[in-house]
Protein backbone atom coordinates (compact mmCIF):
# COMPACT_ATOMS: atom_id res chain seq x y z
CA UNK A 1 0.00 0.00 0.00
CA UNK A 2 1.40 3.44 -0.37
CA UNK A 3 2.21 5.86 2.74
CA UNK A 4 -0.28 8.90 2.16
CA UNK A 5 0.08 11.54 4.70
CA UNK A 6 -2.66 14.30 5.40
CA UNK A 7 -1.58 17.57 4.63
CA UNK A 8 -4.23 19.82 4.70
CA UNK A 9 -8.23 19.34 5.99
CA UNK A 10 -10.85 21.85 5.80
CA UNK A 11 -14.18 20.89 7.35
CA UNK A 12 -17.63 22.09 7.90
CA UNK A 13 -19.61 19.80 10.30
CA UNK A 14 -19.69 16.10 9.23
CA UNK A 15 -18.13 16.99 5.64
CA UNK A 16 -15.06 17.47 5.08
CA UNK A 17 -11.88 18.29 1.88
CA UNK A 18 -8.93 16.06 2.95
CA UNK A 19 -5.34 16.17 0.72
CA UNK A 20 -2.90 13.55 1.56
CA UNK A 21 0.55 13.56 -0.44
CA UNK A 22 1.22 10.02 -1.75
CA UNK A 23 4.67 8.59 -1.34
CA UNK A 24 4.31 7.19 -4.82
CA UNK A 25 1.87 8.56 -7.39
CA UNK A 26 -1.35 6.06 -8.15
CA UNK A 27 -1.65 4.41 -11.84
CA UNK A 28 -3.61 6.88 -14.43
CA UNK A 29 -6.17 7.84 -11.42
CA UNK A 30 -9.67 8.83 -13.71
CA UNK A 31 -13.41 10.14 -12.56
CA UNK A 32 -15.57 8.02 -10.94
CA UNK A 33 -12.48 5.50 -9.52
CA UNK A 34 -12.03 5.08 -5.67
CA UNK A 35 -9.04 4.47 -3.53
CA UNK A 36 -8.97 1.91 -1.01
CA UNK A 37 -8.19 4.06 2.41
CA UNK A 38 -6.57 2.69 5.36
CA UNK A 39 -6.02 3.42 8.87
CA UNK A 40 -2.53 2.10 9.93
CA UNK A 41 -4.16 0.33 12.81
CA UNK A 42 -7.75 0.16 13.62
CA UNK A 43 -10.24 -0.43 12.19
CA UNK A 44 -8.56 -3.31 10.39
CA UNK A 45 -10.20 -2.73 6.95
CA UNK A 46 -9.53 -0.66 4.27
CA UNK A 47 -13.04 1.78 3.13
CA UNK A 48 -13.45 2.74 -0.37
CA UNK A 49 -13.85 6.78 -1.23
CA UNK A 50 -13.83 7.99 -4.94
CA UNK A 51 -11.41 10.56 -5.94
CA UNK A 52 -12.22 14.18 -5.60
CA UNK A 53 -8.81 15.75 -7.37
CA UNK A 54 -5.57 14.39 -7.91
CA UNK A 55 -2.44 16.29 -9.44
CA UNK A 56 1.21 15.23 -8.93
CA UNK A 57 0.58 12.73 -5.91
CA UNK A 58 -1.40 14.82 -4.11
CA UNK A 59 -4.90 13.09 -3.51
CA UNK A 60 -8.10 14.79 -2.57
CA UNK A 61 -10.63 13.36 -0.76
CA UNK A 62 -14.43 14.36 0.14
CA UNK A 63 -15.44 12.67 3.30
CA UNK A 64 -18.52 12.63 5.21
CA UNK A 65 -18.01 11.39 9.22
CA UNK A 66 -19.93 8.12 9.40
CA UNK A 67 -17.93 5.81 11.06
CA UNK A 68 -14.90 4.49 12.82
CA UNK A 69 -12.31 5.02 9.93
CA UNK A 70 -13.97 8.61 8.83
CA UNK A 71 -14.08 9.48 12.73
CA UNK A 72 -10.10 9.02 12.68
CA UNK A 73 -9.64 10.90 9.80
CA UNK A 74 -11.76 13.86 10.79
CA UNK A 75 -9.96 14.03 14.05
CA UNK A 76 -6.20 13.67 12.93
CA UNK A 77 -3.95 16.19 12.94
CA UNK A 78 -1.94 17.51 9.62
CA UNK A 79 1.08 14.81 9.44
CA UNK A 80 -0.81 11.91 10.11
CA UNK A 81 -0.12 8.90 7.93
CA UNK A 82 -2.31 6.86 6.28
CA UNK A 83 -2.53 4.30 3.00
CA UNK A 84 -4.33 3.95 -0.01
CA UNK A 85 -4.06 1.33 -2.93
CA UNK A 86 -5.75 1.96 -5.98
CA UNK A 87 -7.12 3.52 -8.08
CA UNK A 88 -9.85 0.76 -8.60
CA UNK A 89 -13.43 0.37 -10.65
CA UNK A 90 -14.36 1.33 -13.87
CA UNK A 91 -13.94 5.06 -14.55
CA UNK A 92 -17.17 6.26 -15.68
CA UNK A 93 -15.62 7.81 -19.38
CA UNK A 94 -15.83 4.40 -20.29
CA UNK A 95 -19.32 3.46 -19.71
CA UNK A 96 -21.00 6.32 -20.85
CA UNK A 97 -21.86 7.87 -24.07
CA UNK A 98 -19.66 10.46 -25.11
CA UNK A 99 -21.53 12.30 -27.69
CA UNK A 100 -23.75 13.54 -25.17
CA UNK A 101 -24.17 16.55 -21.85
CA UNK A 102 -24.35 15.74 -18.91
CA UNK A 103 -25.98 17.42 -15.82
CA UNK A 104 -24.00 15.73 -12.60
CA UNK A 105 -26.17 15.21 -9.69
CA UNK A 106 -24.50 14.89 -6.53
CA UNK A 107 -25.60 14.34 -3.46
CA UNK A 108 -24.07 14.42 -0.16
CA UNK A 109 -20.66 12.61 -0.17
CA UNK A 110 -21.50 11.87 -3.66
CA UNK A 111 -20.28 15.17 -4.67
CA UNK A 112 -16.77 13.62 -4.76
CA UNK A 113 -16.36 11.85 -8.09
CA UNK A 114 -18.41 14.31 -10.03
CA UNK A 115 -15.64 17.36 -8.80
CA UNK A 116 -12.85 14.75 -10.56
CA UNK A 117 -15.17 14.15 -13.58
CA UNK A 118 -15.93 17.84 -14.36
CA UNK A 119 -12.35 18.67 -13.58
CA UNK A 120 -11.14 16.42 -16.22
CA UNK A 121 -14.34 16.76 -18.71
CA UNK A 122 -15.43 20.13 -18.46
CA UNK A 123 -16.75 19.62 -22.34
CA UNK A 124 -19.09 16.86 -20.92
CA UNK A 125 -20.92 19.17 -18.19
CA UNK A 126 -23.99 20.89 -18.99
CA UNK A 127 -24.37 21.70 -15.34
CA UNK A 128 -23.61 20.61 -11.76
CA UNK A 129 -26.14 20.15 -9.36
CA UNK A 130 -24.32 19.33 -5.49
CA UNK A 131 -27.07 18.51 -3.26
CA UNK A 132 -27.08 19.22 0.51
CA UNK A 133 -29.23 19.54 3.60
CA UNK A 134 -27.40 22.59 5.27
CA UNK A 135 -26.06 26.07 4.46
CA UNK A 136 -23.14 25.22 6.59
CA UNK A 137 -21.68 23.17 3.50
CA UNK A 138 -21.13 26.28 1.82
CA UNK A 139 -17.83 27.16 3.49
CA UNK A 140 -16.22 23.84 1.30
CA UNK A 141 -16.95 24.85 -1.83
CA UNK A 142 -15.81 27.77 -3.77
CA UNK A 143 -17.74 27.21 -6.34
CA UNK A 144 -21.30 28.43 -4.68
CA UNK A 145 -23.34 28.25 -7.89
CA UNK A 146 -23.51 24.47 -8.12
CA UNK A 147 -24.84 24.16 -4.56
CA UNK A 148 -28.57 22.95 -4.07
CA UNK A 149 -29.09 23.37 -0.01
CA UNK A 150 -32.70 22.14 1.03
CA UNK A 151 -32.46 24.18 4.52
CA UNK A 152 -32.14 27.61 2.01
CA UNK A 153 -34.34 26.78 -0.92
CA UNK A 154 -36.64 24.22 -0.08
CA UNK A 155 -35.52 22.01 -3.01
CA UNK A 156 -33.84 19.03 -3.50
CA UNK A 157 -31.10 17.94 -6.44
CA UNK A 158 -34.11 16.18 -7.66
CA UNK A 159 -36.53 19.16 -7.49
CA UNK A 160 -33.90 21.26 -9.37
CA UNK A 161 -33.06 18.73 -11.93
CA UNK A 162 -37.29 18.31 -13.19
CA UNK A 163 -36.55 22.16 -13.83
CA UNK A 164 -33.46 22.05 -15.68
CA UNK A 165 -33.63 18.60 -17.84
CA UNK A 166 -34.58 18.31 -21.16
CA UNK A 167 -34.64 15.54 -23.78
CA UNK A 168 -31.27 14.35 -24.91
CA UNK A 169 -29.24 15.99 -21.52
CA UNK A 170 -27.41 12.84 -20.09
CA UNK A 171 -27.53 12.56 -16.30
CA UNK A 172 -24.60 10.80 -14.20
CA UNK A 173 -25.07 11.30 -10.64
CA UNK A 174 -23.73 9.80 -7.19
CA UNK A 175 -25.42 10.04 -3.99
CA UNK A 176 -27.80 8.42 -1.73
CA UNK A 177 -30.32 5.24 -2.85
CA UNK A 178 -33.39 6.89 -2.27
CA UNK A 179 -31.88 9.67 -4.73
CA UNK A 180 -30.76 7.55 -7.32
CA UNK A 181 -33.97 5.74 -7.66
CA UNK A 182 -36.00 9.05 -8.86
CA UNK A 183 -34.03 9.76 -11.48
CA UNK A 184 -35.24 10.03 -15.01
CA UNK A 185 -34.72 6.76 -16.99
CA UNK A 186 -31.54 6.43 -19.16
CA UNK A 187 -29.43 8.34 -16.05
CA UNK A 188 -26.03 6.92 -15.27
CA UNK A 189 -25.87 6.08 -11.42
CA UNK A 190 -23.02 5.56 -9.22
CA UNK A 191 -23.43 3.26 -6.32
CA UNK A 192 -22.16 3.40 -3.08
CA UNK A 193 -20.77 0.08 -1.24
CA UNK A 194 -19.30 -1.60 1.26
CA UNK A 195 -16.24 -2.91 -0.29
CA UNK A 196 -13.79 -5.34 1.75
CA UNK A 197 -11.18 -5.73 -0.98
CA UNK A 198 -12.33 -3.09 -3.50
CA UNK A 199 -11.09 -5.76 -6.28
CA UNK A 200 -13.83 -7.57 -7.13
CA UNK A 201 -12.44 -10.30 -5.27
CA UNK A 202 -14.38 -10.83 -1.53
CA UNK A 203 -17.48 -10.58 -3.21
CA UNK A 204 -19.06 -7.92 -0.35
CA UNK A 205 -20.35 -5.28 -2.73
CA UNK A 206 -22.86 -7.68 -4.24
CA UNK A 207 -25.77 -5.36 -6.36
CA UNK A 208 -28.42 -7.28 -8.49
CA UNK A 209 -28.86 -6.44 -12.23
CA UNK A 210 -31.10 -7.66 -14.83
CA UNK A 211 -27.80 -9.58 -16.03
CA UNK A 212 -26.92 -11.10 -12.26
CA UNK A 213 -25.11 -10.45 -9.55
CA UNK A 214 -22.44 -7.82 -10.26
CA UNK A 215 -19.79 -6.18 -7.56
CA UNK A 216 -19.72 -2.44 -7.76
CA UNK A 217 -16.16 -2.36 -7.03
CA UNK A 218 -14.91 -4.24 -10.50
CA UNK A 219 -17.93 -3.93 -12.65
CA UNK A 220 -19.28 -0.74 -11.35
CA UNK A 221 -19.25 1.91 -9.29
CA UNK A 222 -21.81 3.52 -12.32
CA UNK A 223 -24.58 1.36 -13.70
CA UNK A 224 -27.55 2.62 -15.92
CA UNK A 225 -30.44 3.16 -13.32
CA UNK A 226 -32.89 0.33 -15.55
CA UNK A 227 -29.87 -2.00 -15.35
CA UNK A 228 -30.63 -2.65 -11.34
CA UNK A 229 -32.81 -4.06 -9.28
CA UNK A 230 -33.67 -1.73 -6.43
CA UNK A 231 -35.41 -3.90 -4.32
CA UNK A 232 -32.38 -6.15 -3.22
CA UNK A 233 -30.42 -3.18 -2.11
CA UNK B 1 22.38 -19.33 2.57
CA UNK B 2 18.24 -19.70 2.20
CA UNK B 3 16.59 -20.83 4.54
CA UNK B 4 14.00 -23.63 3.07
CA UNK B 5 10.48 -22.63 2.78
CA UNK B 6 8.85 -25.72 1.72
CA UNK B 7 6.62 -28.36 3.17
CA UNK B 8 5.76 -31.50 2.39
CA UNK B 9 2.46 -32.76 3.11
CA UNK B 10 -0.67 -34.79 1.45
CA UNK B 11 1.77 -36.17 -1.04
CA UNK B 12 2.44 -32.54 -2.59
CA UNK B 13 5.36 -30.29 -2.35
CA UNK B 14 4.06 -26.53 -1.16
CA UNK B 15 6.89 -24.34 -2.04
CA UNK B 16 6.15 -22.42 0.96
CA UNK B 17 3.48 -22.92 4.06
CA UNK B 18 1.31 -20.01 2.89
CA UNK B 19 -2.17 -20.98 1.81
CA UNK B 20 -4.87 -18.18 0.18
CA UNK B 21 -7.50 -19.53 2.31
CA UNK B 22 -11.00 -20.00 0.74
CA UNK B 23 -13.41 -16.56 0.55
CA UNK B 24 -11.46 -13.73 -0.49
CA UNK B 25 -9.11 -14.78 -3.10
CA UNK B 26 -11.94 -16.10 -5.71
CA UNK B 27 -10.81 -18.13 -8.36
CA UNK B 28 -7.45 -16.15 -8.05
CA UNK B 29 -8.34 -14.49 -11.62
CA UNK B 30 -8.74 -10.76 -9.84
CA UNK B 31 -6.43 -11.27 -7.45
CA UNK B 32 -3.59 -12.43 -9.53
CA UNK B 33 -3.63 -8.41 -11.25
CA UNK B 34 -2.53 -7.24 -7.40
CA UNK B 35 -0.66 -10.64 -6.19
CA UNK B 36 1.77 -12.59 -7.89
CA UNK B 37 -0.15 -16.12 -6.46
CA UNK B 38 2.86 -18.11 -7.93
CA UNK B 39 5.04 -17.05 -5.02
CA UNK B 40 2.58 -18.70 -2.22
CA UNK B 41 2.08 -21.94 -1.66
CA UNK B 42 -1.44 -22.66 -3.01
CA UNK B 43 -4.69 -21.32 -2.92
CA UNK B 44 -8.02 -22.70 -1.90
CA UNK B 45 -10.68 -22.13 -4.31
CA UNK B 46 -13.93 -19.71 -3.43
CA UNK B 47 -16.25 -23.14 -2.28
CA UNK B 48 -18.63 -24.71 -4.97
CA UNK B 49 -21.87 -25.62 -4.43
CA UNK B 50 -24.27 -27.85 -6.39
CA UNK B 51 -26.61 -25.48 -7.44
CA UNK B 52 -25.42 -21.23 -8.79
CA UNK B 53 -25.70 -18.94 -5.78
CA UNK B 54 -26.08 -15.21 -5.73
CA UNK B 55 -25.21 -14.95 -1.91
CA UNK B 56 -27.04 -12.92 0.28
CA UNK B 57 -28.46 -9.30 -0.30
CA UNK B 58 -26.38 -6.65 1.28
CA UNK B 59 -25.10 -5.28 3.55
CA UNK B 60 -23.07 -8.68 3.60
CA UNK B 61 -19.91 -7.07 5.55
CA UNK B 62 -19.56 -4.74 8.46
CA UNK B 63 -16.46 -4.30 10.70
CA UNK B 64 -15.79 -4.62 14.48
CA UNK B 65 -12.99 -3.80 17.03
CA UNK B 66 -10.22 -6.37 15.49
CA UNK B 67 -12.39 -7.39 12.96
CA UNK B 68 -14.48 -7.82 9.92
CA UNK B 69 -17.99 -9.95 10.18
CA UNK B 70 -19.32 -11.20 6.53
CA UNK B 71 -22.57 -12.41 5.00
CA UNK B 72 -21.48 -13.47 1.84
CA UNK B 73 -23.35 -16.46 1.67
CA UNK B 74 -21.32 -19.13 -0.54
CA UNK B 75 -21.62 -16.68 -3.81
CA UNK B 76 -20.80 -19.29 -6.65
CA UNK B 77 -21.57 -20.19 -10.10
CA UNK B 78 -22.39 -23.86 -9.06
CA UNK B 79 -20.60 -26.56 -10.08
CA UNK B 80 -21.68 -27.05 -13.63
CA UNK B 81 -20.13 -23.97 -14.41
CA UNK B 82 -16.90 -24.54 -12.35
CA UNK B 83 -16.45 -27.48 -14.23
CA UNK B 84 -17.19 -25.89 -17.86
CA UNK B 85 -15.60 -22.28 -17.90
CA UNK B 86 -13.87 -21.89 -14.53
CA UNK B 87 -11.52 -25.09 -14.31
CA UNK B 88 -10.01 -25.05 -18.24
CA UNK B 89 -8.71 -21.82 -16.95
CA UNK B 90 -7.11 -22.87 -13.33
CA UNK B 91 -3.66 -23.13 -15.23
CA UNK B 92 -3.35 -19.62 -15.44
CA UNK B 93 -3.08 -19.59 -11.73
CA UNK B 94 0.13 -20.95 -11.16
CA UNK B 95 0.45 -22.64 -7.88
CA UNK B 96 -1.21 -25.53 -5.98
CA UNK B 97 -4.89 -25.27 -6.35
CA UNK B 98 -7.49 -26.60 -3.85
CA UNK B 99 -11.10 -27.15 -4.58
CA UNK B 100 -13.55 -25.99 -2.17
CA UNK B 101 -16.86 -27.81 -2.15
CA UNK B 102 -20.40 -27.49 -0.01
CA UNK B 103 -22.97 -29.63 0.10
CA UNK B 104 -26.55 -29.02 1.39
CA UNK B 105 -27.02 -32.98 1.93
CA UNK B 106 -25.24 -35.68 1.71
CA UNK B 107 -25.93 -37.04 -1.75
CA UNK B 108 -24.52 -33.32 -2.73
CA UNK B 109 -21.23 -33.57 -1.25
CA UNK B 110 -21.25 -37.14 -3.01
CA UNK B 111 -21.63 -35.38 -6.00
CA UNK B 112 -19.18 -32.48 -5.92
CA UNK B 113 -16.78 -35.03 -4.67
CA UNK B 114 -16.99 -36.70 -8.06
CA UNK B 115 -17.02 -33.58 -10.14
CA UNK B 116 -14.40 -32.08 -8.08
CA UNK B 117 -12.21 -35.40 -8.54
CA UNK B 118 -11.71 -35.24 -12.32
CA UNK B 119 -10.31 -31.89 -12.65
CA UNK B 120 -6.90 -32.25 -13.15
CA UNK B 121 -5.45 -29.18 -11.33
CA UNK B 122 -7.63 -29.52 -8.32
CA UNK B 123 -5.04 -31.32 -6.23
CA UNK B 124 -7.20 -31.58 -3.04
CA UNK B 125 -10.67 -31.01 -2.14
CA UNK B 126 -11.60 -29.33 0.73
CA UNK B 127 -14.88 -29.59 2.54
CA UNK B 128 -16.54 -26.29 3.93
CA UNK B 129 -18.53 -28.13 6.56
CA UNK B 130 -18.46 -24.91 8.38
CA UNK B 131 -19.55 -21.80 6.95
CA UNK B 132 -21.87 -19.79 8.83
CA UNK B 133 -23.49 -17.96 6.41
CA UNK B 134 -26.40 -19.54 4.56
CA UNK B 135 -30.12 -19.02 5.72
CA UNK B 136 -31.27 -22.42 6.62
CA UNK B 137 -28.71 -24.38 5.97
CA UNK B 138 -27.08 -26.56 8.73
CA UNK B 139 -23.16 -26.50 9.96
CA UNK B 140 -22.12 -29.93 9.33
CA UNK B 141 -19.09 -29.38 11.40
CA UNK B 142 -21.19 -28.30 14.71
CA UNK B 143 -22.31 -31.67 14.32
CA UNK B 144 -19.99 -34.59 14.64
CA UNK B 145 -22.18 -37.23 13.45
CA UNK B 146 -22.86 -35.13 10.53
CA UNK B 147 -19.11 -34.11 9.88
CA UNK B 148 -18.35 -37.67 9.44
CA UNK B 149 -20.89 -38.74 6.91
CA UNK B 150 -20.23 -35.69 4.93
CA UNK B 151 -16.57 -36.23 5.23
CA UNK B 152 -17.60 -40.29 4.20
CA UNK B 153 -19.90 -39.28 1.05
CA UNK B 154 -16.91 -37.44 -0.73
CA UNK B 155 -14.08 -40.23 0.37
CA UNK B 156 -16.22 -42.54 -1.50
CA UNK B 157 -16.16 -40.22 -4.41
CA UNK B 158 -12.67 -39.48 -4.56
CA UNK B 159 -9.16 -40.16 -3.74
CA UNK B 160 -7.55 -36.72 -4.15
CA UNK B 161 -6.20 -35.95 -0.21
CA UNK B 162 -9.37 -34.22 1.49
CA UNK B 163 -9.45 -31.31 3.93
CA UNK B 164 -11.62 -30.94 6.32
CA UNK B 165 -12.76 -27.37 7.35
CA UNK B 166 -14.21 -27.41 10.80
CA UNK B 167 -16.03 -24.57 12.90
CA UNK B 168 -13.42 -23.26 15.68
CA UNK B 169 -16.83 -22.10 17.78
CA UNK B 170 -17.57 -26.22 19.02
CA UNK B 171 -17.68 -27.67 22.57
CA UNK B 172 -15.06 -30.09 21.83
CA UNK B 173 -12.74 -29.38 18.79
CA UNK B 174 -10.79 -32.95 19.27
CA UNK B 175 -13.82 -34.82 19.84
CA UNK B 176 -15.01 -33.43 15.88
CA UNK B 177 -11.18 -33.40 14.57
CA UNK B 178 -11.38 -37.48 15.57
CA UNK B 179 -14.29 -38.49 13.60
CA UNK B 180 -12.94 -36.45 10.72
CA UNK B 181 -10.22 -38.35 10.28
CA UNK B 182 -11.39 -41.20 10.94
CA UNK B 183 -14.10 -40.71 8.39
CA UNK B 184 -11.37 -40.59 5.91
CA UNK B 185 -10.10 -36.73 6.00
CA UNK B 186 -6.56 -36.68 4.89
CA UNK B 187 -5.85 -33.20 6.82
CA UNK B 188 -8.19 -30.13 9.12
CA UNK B 189 -8.57 -26.92 8.28
CA UNK B 190 -9.34 -25.41 11.08
CA UNK B 191 -11.17 -23.16 11.60
CA UNK B 192 -13.56 -20.93 10.31
CA UNK B 193 -15.46 -17.82 10.94
CA UNK B 194 -16.84 -17.54 14.04
CA UNK B 195 -20.73 -16.46 14.04
CA UNK B 196 -21.39 -13.11 15.22
CA UNK B 197 -23.37 -9.87 14.68
CA UNK B 198 -23.35 -6.03 14.97
CA UNK B 199 -26.59 -3.89 15.94
CA UNK B 200 -26.89 -0.16 14.34
CA UNK B 201 -28.32 1.56 17.69
CA UNK B 202 -30.08 4.24 15.70
CA UNK B 203 -32.29 1.33 13.67
CA UNK B 204 -32.40 -0.75 16.53
CA UNK B 205 -32.26 -3.75 13.51
CA UNK B 206 -29.01 -5.93 12.71
CA UNK B 207 -26.29 -4.27 10.07
CA UNK B 208 -26.30 -7.40 8.09
CA UNK B 209 -29.21 -8.00 5.86
CA UNK B 210 -28.60 -11.88 7.10
CA UNK B 211 -28.75 -10.55 10.43
CA UNK B 212 -25.88 -12.69 12.06
CA UNK B 213 -22.47 -13.12 10.12
CA UNK B 214 -19.07 -14.98 10.47
CA UNK B 215 -16.13 -12.73 12.70
CA UNK B 216 -12.89 -13.02 10.87
CA UNK B 217 -9.68 -10.80 11.62
CA UNK B 218 -7.54 -10.42 14.54
CA UNK B 219 -9.79 -10.88 16.99
CA UNK B 220 -10.04 -14.83 16.63
CA UNK B 221 -6.83 -15.89 15.86
CA UNK B 222 -6.09 -16.87 19.63
CA UNK B 223 -9.45 -18.20 19.85
CA UNK B 224 -8.47 -20.73 16.68
CA UNK B 225 -4.86 -20.65 17.43
CA UNK B 226 -5.86 -22.77 20.73
CA UNK B 227 -8.13 -25.29 18.28
CA UNK B 228 -4.78 -25.81 16.38
CA UNK B 229 -2.24 -26.59 19.55
CA UNK B 230 -5.19 -29.03 20.51
CA UNK B 231 -5.91 -30.99 18.04
CA UNK B 232 -2.42 -30.87 17.02
CA UNK B 233 -1.77 -31.99 20.57
CA UNK B 234 -4.12 -35.01 19.84
CA UNK B 235 -3.52 -36.10 16.44
CA UNK B 236 -1.18 -37.20 14.00
CA UNK B 237 -3.12 -35.40 11.14
CA UNK B 238 -1.86 -31.97 9.22
CA UNK B 239 -3.51 -29.22 9.92
CA UNK B 240 -4.13 -26.12 8.24
CA UNK B 241 -3.81 -23.12 10.71
CA UNK B 242 -6.41 -20.29 9.48
CA UNK B 243 -7.93 -17.55 11.51
CA UNK B 244 -6.91 -14.26 11.83
CA UNK B 245 -3.58 -14.26 10.33
CA UNK B 246 -2.62 -10.48 9.68
CA UNK B 247 1.32 -10.63 10.01
CA UNK B 248 4.48 -12.92 10.18
CA UNK B 249 4.34 -13.71 13.52
CA UNK B 250 1.05 -14.87 13.63
CA UNK B 251 1.62 -17.39 10.05
CA UNK B 252 4.59 -18.50 13.16
CA UNK B 253 2.39 -18.78 15.93
CA UNK B 254 0.13 -21.12 14.22
CA UNK B 255 3.18 -23.30 12.74
CA UNK B 256 4.57 -23.71 16.42
CA UNK B 257 1.07 -24.52 17.68
CA UNK B 258 1.25 -27.49 15.10
CA UNK B 259 -0.19 -26.03 11.93
CA UNK B 260 1.60 -27.22 8.39
CA UNK B 261 0.11 -24.63 6.57
CA UNK B 262 -1.32 -21.10 7.18
CA UNK B 263 -4.25 -19.64 5.98
CA UNK B 264 -4.58 -16.07 4.67
CA UNK B 265 -8.16 -14.42 4.33
CA UNK B 266 -8.92 -11.78 5.46
CA UNK B 267 -5.57 -9.78 5.28
CA UNK B 268 -5.83 -10.42 2.13
CA UNK B 269 -9.03 -8.05 1.43
CA UNK B 270 -7.00 -5.62 3.56
CA UNK B 271 -3.89 -5.87 1.62
CA UNK B 272 -3.50 -8.05 -1.32
CA UNK B 273 0.15 -7.83 -1.06
CA UNK B 274 -0.13 -9.12 2.37
CA UNK B 275 1.74 -12.65 1.61
CA UNK B 276 4.50 -11.53 0.57
CA UNK B 277 5.39 -9.43 3.59
CA UNK B 278 4.18 -12.37 5.50
CA UNK B 279 7.01 -14.88 3.99
CA UNK B 280 9.62 -12.42 3.97
CA UNK B 281 9.06 -11.81 7.78
CA UNK B 282 9.22 -15.54 8.14
CA UNK B 283 12.09 -15.74 6.12
CA UNK B 284 14.02 -13.62 8.23
CA UNK B 285 12.90 -14.77 11.28
CA UNK B 286 14.33 -18.25 10.49
CA UNK B 287 17.43 -16.93 9.27
CA UNK B 288 18.02 -15.58 12.92
CA UNK B 289 16.56 -18.15 14.88
CA UNK B 290 19.27 -20.85 12.73
CA UNK B 291 16.75 -21.94 11.97
CA UNK B 292 16.96 -23.76 8.09
CA UNK B 293 13.89 -25.77 7.21
CA UNK B 294 10.24 -24.34 8.21
CA UNK B 295 9.28 -27.69 8.67
CA UNK B 296 11.57 -28.03 11.94
CA UNK B 297 9.35 -25.48 13.76
CA UNK B 298 5.84 -26.69 13.27
CA UNK B 299 4.47 -28.13 16.36
CA UNK B 300 7.71 -26.70 18.22
CA UNK B 301 5.18 -25.41 21.24
CA UNK B 302 4.42 -29.21 21.87
CA UNK B 303 8.29 -30.08 21.56
CA UNK B 304 9.30 -27.28 24.49
CA UNK B 305 10.13 -24.52 21.86
CA UNK B 306 13.49 -23.44 20.56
Amino acid sequence: MIEAELIEKRTAKDYGLFKFKLKEKLKDPDAGQFVMLKSPDEPILAKPFSIYSYKNRKLTLFIKRVGRLTGKVFSSPIGEVFYVRGPYGIPYIKKIDRDKKYILIGGGSGVAPLNFFSELYPELVYKKLYGFKGRYIRELFEEQSSLVIEEESGKTVVDVLREVYSEGLGVLACGPIPMLKTLPPGSYVSLESVMGCGIGTCKSCAVKTKEGIKMVCKDGPLFRKEEIQWEWI
Amino acid sequence: MGVDLSVEVLGLKFKNPLVLASGPAGFGFELQQYLDISKVGAITLKTVTLNPREGNAPPRLVDTHGGIINSIGLQNPGIEEFVNIIAPKLKEIRTIKIGSIAGFTIEEWKILGEKMDKIKDIKAIELDLSCPNVEGKKIWAKDEELTQEAIKAVRESTDKPIIAKLAPDVTDIVKVAKKAVNAGADALSLGNTIEAMRINIETGLPVLKLKTGGLSGPSIKPITLARVFRVAEALEIPIIGIGGVMNWQDALEYAMAGASLVGIGTAIMVNPQAPLEILQGIESFLRQKGVEKFEDIIGIAHRGGF
